[in-house]
């Protein structure tokens, strides 16, 4: 089989509408891969009030901006987070959660005069910077806690970062627009030229 | 009355994973009808693969593991981070399902598949010859019993099952790990072949050589060469690893004379007296618990060494009251399994403009270099160790508790970090009487079968090794270059978590000491052969499913000779 064969395959795999553009009728055996379920990022979800779905999605531009590629918004980020608050912080993590999104929910109108999502970028940015300075001594940051479990103490400001972060390098535009994505590399080579600016691969979890 | 005897099939096998695949394959090209049963799922390769290519954006949380799942369900598997996630789940034994009677004082994780091709579809695909040093450790150093098999009558085997398997790597010559019949190997990363010439000088002791993996880089008839797409574990629809379901199954299908019946727990066997024979397996239905039981002239576990020794000890009878074929009362005894564990990783700044293209699916491998010729002077253990490397690029994920926000993090997260190379020792497990297996009395299963218990602790040499094993991945750090490294603690793993379970139901000459003889047919009961992991002798230091395969062809090549001269 060579690369092209592998693409076609995988297309019909990875893709229910080009399969369906190419006039191919997937089986119900077929629907099943999760290679062609939806994305995770698109699961229905309404959890959040309007108002704390403008603040996260604030926050999580802030960690992660578009620059002159897709930032937190494009790559659905404050879906997926407001998926992992929703289905997968266990009790104390969400309460956890709840109050830090509480807090900048009433306390940034009382002292800036309006909502987070309405405030400048510097402003929006300071705001992180201090809850991350309180937050400095907190276990997430401590050196190469990162292959761990989700660390259920880490206070508001490590959660929304590590959802951020996490939620945005795995996702489709993340992956293959901010890191570099090859389903099918077919050869490996251990030594290719990287320049300065090139970015890791996006690695299969 | 002369009656010919009828029997539903030439030979069944019981399990479908690595070993039970090539005796389905052997015995069935033999020309035997072979039932092959399986107690997991039915499976079919490639399309049954649900997992296999889905980008992260696909998975379940992104990634993030379903807590509450996998700590109600899958307690002990999900602890197998390396291959254990939702692009596998579906392979694996549910924990809740199927428990076996865990002492926490004493733990033993059992890793157990849960469909058609078993743990061949989850294996870590290493593959090593054990040495003429392996076959005889015991012997010389009087821990466990003989082998009673050498390389040399195995070698042939070996070569065998290898040019079938398709197995990568790199001829070396050494005497402590013998080559196989290889494949082209694996190209290296420019920071490995840094190191290796770092080694050369200043560790010339040791040899550095490709990891050896049941992958293909050639393609063989119906198996196509590695694509590096990188998780193995999720199945592969091109069959370019190695398992039973890409390679021995089809090849026993496609000679017309296989049954497989998924979803079929095995009981126990039934011996009858006059023929001094097993006559019937005794069967359940995983799905309708319906019993049935099938006749066969010759039978062969490969069920796993626990899940194996576990039918036999169930099987006890009037005539053998400690389980069938142990009139040595060795039966459940002896079980080893490799530690493992991280020794240490070093973090490197050389060939920092160097990049890679692809998923290469194995690590560089450093043999065994530890009291090869007699006792090394500074070792307080015997036998020895060797290490499985890993070469990474520090990524998004090793950066993410970083401080900062904005363009400037997103851009550090999304650039590469330094080097790492790390190197794991795997090391041998003494054969040990008191390290065991046995039924439990008051826990049963959900099919009334009684739960497998494990009584196993690491002796004084596996501490030993492993604490030598880290000592010397500093030195080797050190000598390969790195700027810093960081050693593994001296915790030892799970016991089961090497995931290399052996022993059990051990061969040797003697009948008074163990359980099968040099063709892993029971000393006891003539028609009954075991050649999964059980058989093991003692457990060298490398990966021993190659081993399994091989001693599997040969004993399918006896016991069928047997069969053909109307013996069994």
């Amino acid at each position: 089989m060579n690369r092209r064969e592998f693409l076609q395959c995988t297309a019909i795999l990875i893709s229910g509408v080009s399969a369906s553009q190419l006039g191919f009728t997937l089986s119900v055996e077929q629907t099943t891969y999760l290679a062609n379920a939806p994305d995770y990022n698109t699961t229905p979800v309404d959890y959040f009030t309007p108002a704390q779905r403008k603040i996260v999605a604030a926050m999580a531009e802030t960690i992660i901006p578009r620059t002159d590629t897709p930032g937190a918004i494009d790559a659905g980020v404050p879906q997926y987070i407001e998926l992992m608050v929703a289905n997968w912080l266990n009790e104390g993590e969400l309460a956890i959660f709840s109050a830090g999104l509480a807090d900048i929910e009433t306390r940034i109108p009382q002292e800036y005069g309006t909502s987070f999502d309405q405030l400048s970028a510097e402003q929006q940015l300071e705001i992180l910077e201090a809850l991350e300075d309180e937050a400095s001594d907190s276990e997430w940051y401590e050196f190469g806690n990162t292959l761990r479990e989700f660390i259920s103490e880490a206070p508001f400001i490590c959660q929304i970062k590590e959802l951020t972060i996490w939620g945005f390098f795995t996702s489709e535009e993340g992956a293959s627009q901010v890191l570099r994505y090859d389903p099918m590399p077919m050869y490996f080579n251990g030594d290719i030229p990287l320049d300065k600016n090139d970015s890791t691969w996006s690695s299969p979890l | 009355m002369i009656e010919a005897k009828q029997y539903d099939f030439d030979a069944i096998v019981v399990g479908s994973g690595i070993s039970g695949g090539w005796a389905a394959k052997e015995l069935t090209e033999k020309g035997l009808k072979v039932l092959v049963l399986e107690r997991g799922k039915p499976l079919q390769a490639g399309s049954g693969y649900l997992g296999e290519h889905a980008p992260n954006w696909k998975f379940p949380y992104q990634g993030k593991k379903p807590r509450e799942l996998y700590a109600e369900d899958y307690p002990v598997q999900s602890k197998v981070t390396h291959s254990f996630n939702e692009g596998t789940r579906q392979f694996w034994n549910n924990d809740k399902q199927n428990p076996y009677a865990m002492d926490e004082g004493k733990p033993f994780m059992w890793a157990r598949a849960d469909v058609v091709g078993g743990r061949s579809l989850i294996w870590g695909r290493q593959t090593y010859r054990f040495s003429e040093m392996d076959f005889k450790a015991n012997e010389i150093d009087g821990h466990g019993i003989p082998w009673p098999v050498g390389y040399e009558d195995i070698a042939p085997w070996y070569s065998y099952v290898e040019k079938f398997v398709g197995i990568n790597g790199k001829k070396e010559g050494l005497p402590q790990l013998p080559d196989s019949e290889f494949q082209k190997p694996m190209p290296w990363f420019a920071l490995e072949e840094t190191i290796n010439e770092r080694l050369k000088k200043k560790a010339p002791d040791v040899t550095l050589t490709n990891g050896r993996v049941a992958i293909l880089t050639e393609d063989l008839p119906g198996r196509s060469a590695c694509h590096y797409c990188g998780p193995c574990a999720r199945g592969c629809s091109t069959g370019s690893y190695f398992s039973s379901q890409s390679s021995t199954l089809p090849a026993a299908q496609a000679t017309g004379n296989l049954t497989l019946r998924a979803n079929s727990v095995v009981e126990r066997l039934e011996y009858d007296k006059e023929s001094g024979k097993i006559s019937r397996v005794h069967v359940i239905d995983a799905m309708t618990k319906e019993r049935m039981s099938f006749s066969a002239k010759i039978f062969f576990l490969c069920a796993s060494t626990v899940g194996s020794t576990q039918i036999l000890l169930n099987s006890a009878s009037e005539d053998f009251p400690n389980g069938l074929a142990n009139s040595s009362g060795t039966l459940g005894h002896y079980l080893m399994d490799h530690t493992l564990g991280l020794s240490g990783a070093g973090v490197f700044l050389d060939n920092m403009d160097s990049y890679y293209h692809g998923n290469r699916p194995t690590g560089l491998y450093i043999p065994r270099f530890r009291n090869l010729d007699g006792q090394d002077e500074d070792a307080d253990f015997v036998r020895g160790y060797g290490y499985q490397t890993a070469t990474l690029r520090v990524d998004w994920q090793t950066g993410m508790n970083n401080k900062g926000f904005g363009a400037s993090l997103k851009d550090s997260l999304r650039k590469p970090g330094p080097w790492i190379f790390a190197l794991a020792g795997f090391t041998e497990c003494l054969p040990n009487e008191s390290n065991r297996m046995y039924l439990s009395k008051d826990k049963v299963d959900r099919y009334g079968i009684p739960q497998v218990v494990f009584d196993f602790e690491w002796g004084e040499n596996e501490v030993n090794l492993r604490r030598d094993a880290k000592i010397q991945a500093d030195r080797l750090l050190k000598a390969a270059g790195a700027v810093f490294s960081l050693l593994g603690n001296d915790d030892m793993s799970m016991p089961g978590e090497g995931i290399h379970e052996m022993g059990t139901a051990r061969m040797g000459a003697d009948p008074a000491e163990s359980v099968l003889n040099a063709h892993n047919q029971s000393h006891d009961v003539p028609n009954l052969f075991i050649t999964d992991g059980s058989f093991m002798t003692s457990a060298s230091c490398v990966n021993p499913s190659l081993t399994y395969m091989a001693f599997t062809a040969r004993a399918c090549d006896y016991a069928a000779k047997q069969v053909a001269q109307g013996v069994l």
